[in-house]
């Protein structure tokens, strides 16, 4: 039931969040675009890089606002001091930014297909299965660790310097993976990446879900 | 190849300097707290020997 | 006890510098630039000695509330990035004559740079938080996402540096090594895993010394 409310709680926040991290992916791209100069042959090798730049990115700003409305609505203490399980908060808010992320992630994907000229549509069905193992990966942690530092001074730089190192692992292996889609080889050859990012993910949210009490503590 | 000496001393020199450096630091908090400290019992066992003193005199008062 | 601790570390550091600089040949391939090696092997080893501490600590914490375990984490959690720290830096140092740069992604030095951040972020976060039990839960959880991210930057910067690339950049194994290195390497582990205990002991103990100045 607690779960069910935060999800809701979270969809009447996440239409200004979404807003604006549409824009900023606009931004992005013609950041991308300007750093990276006119060679065409430059960008195409670089571009699983960017997409995935463009999701961490985006995901730094959207995931680091979790709970940036309990915060700013001094909600903050009673989730502290809310009895039973905080696991299921952490549950909730990990779904509602997981829908967040892939949201944000698909219109991404979109933007640079278009702007880039990229032909994603023989991909799609792997390329989803990169992202989606990437994407929890990125949500778990994230949501964990927005939940620490939002009770914590100079949040907007803590959150950032932790979330980054820690999903080093990540970010090679789906940018790795993405590359060997979008060249049109088989999930089987990153086999071995996609494992590695299902380790992370079975890791993350246990970790995630086992730890999250001990954050939220009063 | 050639010896390269002057990176070998480098690297030992480095690790010499910052090495020693974090134990001197450790060493010199160490003296500071452990005198802080010293400092904290002596306060506290003044406090502790001065408490008799206004009791003794209450019990001399009315017998001059 | 310390005293001993004390004495024992330098005697330990003393034979690690004899076998490295005496004892130990000069070797074929590199020259004495090897003989760096002494100093940045065992570093590595100390640093993952020292976040394998920080998880045990970390839970031992969040699960006993012992702030002995809080302060073992959080003084090893500050010996293990001045270890890591050092990996890099006599990693680097012996890049430069043996590669001819200063940096290179290879797979060592970018796990362990990745190790370094994200144990000072662990600092980080601590240095930041002011309530004392509420820094030390959060440092706890974090030490322990930490360590298990450990084998997850190995293996994903492992492979990204040697698939389809010639291992050329590897260093030489330690398989094919002669015993008179394998046998100064395990002084050079030795005397510098006590060093790790001697400072994270006092480190520790200071720690518990501001903990109840405070008090």
């Amino acid at each position: 039931m607690v779960v069910v409310w935060k999800d809701l709680l979270v969809e009447r926040r996440s239409k200004e969040t979404l807003n604006a991290l549409f824009f900023f992916g606009l931004l992005l791209l013609f950041v991308f675009q300007f750093a990276l100069g006119p060679d065409r042959e430059r960008l195409a090798g670089t571009l699983p890089g960017l997409l995935w730049l463009g999701f961490i990115l985006s995901g730094l700003l959207g995931l680091g606002r979790t709970f940036v409305a309990e915060r700013e609505n001094d909600c903050l203490e009673g989730l502290l001091l809310a009895p039973g399980d905080k696991s299921a908060i952490y549950v909730g808010k990990l779904a509602g930014n997981l829908l967040l992320m892939l949201v944000i992630e698909t219109i991404l994907l979109v933007l640079f297909s278009f702007f880039f000229n990229l032909d994603i549509v023989g991909a799609l069905p792997a390329l989803s299965i990169v992202i989606a193992l990437g994407t929890v990966a990125l949500a778990a942690v994230g949501t964990l660790f927005s939940a620490m530092t939002a009770q914590v001074r100079a949040r907007e730089l803590l959150f950032p310097v932790l979330l980054l190192p820690v999903e080093a692992p990540v970010l090679l292996a789906t940018v790795k993976a993405t590359e060997a889609v979008l060249l049109g080889e088989p999930l089987g050859s990153v086999a071995h990446w996609l494992k590695l990012l299902a380790a992370a993910d079975v890791v993350y949210v246990a970790v995630g879900v086992l730890t999250f009490d001990f954050v939220l503590e009063a | 190849m050639p010896d390269n000496w002057g990176f070998v001393i480098a690297a030992y020199g480095l690790a010499a300097i910052v090495l020693i450096a974090y134990w001197r630091f450790l060493f010199r908090r160490e003296k500071e707290l452990d005198d802080a400290r010293t400092v904290r019992q002596h306060l506290s066992q003044e406090s502790g020997a001065s408490e008799p003193l206004p009791a003794q005199t209450a019990q001399r008062g009315p017998l001059p | 006890m310390r005293r001993l601790l004390g004495g024992a570390t330098l005697l330990g550091l003393a034979a690690g510098l004899v076998m490295g600089f005496v004892v130990a040949p000069r070797e074929s391939t590199q020259g004495n630039v090897q003989r760096i090696m002494y100093l940045h092997v065992p570093s590595v080893w100390v640093a993952y000695l020292a976040f394998g501490v920080v998880l045990v600590a970390s839970i031992v914490y969040l699960v006993r509330r012992a702030e002995a375990a809080d302060q073992l984490a959080h003084a090893s959690a500050e010996v293990g990035v001045l270890f890591t720290g050092l990996t890099i830096a006599t990693g680097s140092i012996w890049g430069k004559p043996t590669w001819g740069t200063w940096w290179t992604w290879d797979a060592r030095l970018t796990s362990v740079s990745i190790l370094f951040v994200m144990y000072l972020g662990y600092l980080l976060l601590r240095g930041m938080i002011d309530d004392r039990e509420r820094g030390a839960r959060f440092a706890a959880v974090l030490g322990i996402v930490a360590a298990f991210n450990i084998p997850l930057v190995h293996f994903s910067v492992y492979w990204w540096r040697t698939l389809h690339q010639p291992p050329s950049l590897m260093k030489p194994g330690p398989g094919t090594m002669p015993g008179v290195i394998v046998a100064a390497l395990l002084v050079n582990f030795a005397a510098f895993t006590l060093l790790y205990v001697y400072f994270v002991a006092k480190r520790a103990r200071l720690l518990r010394l501001e903990a109840e100045a405070e008090a």
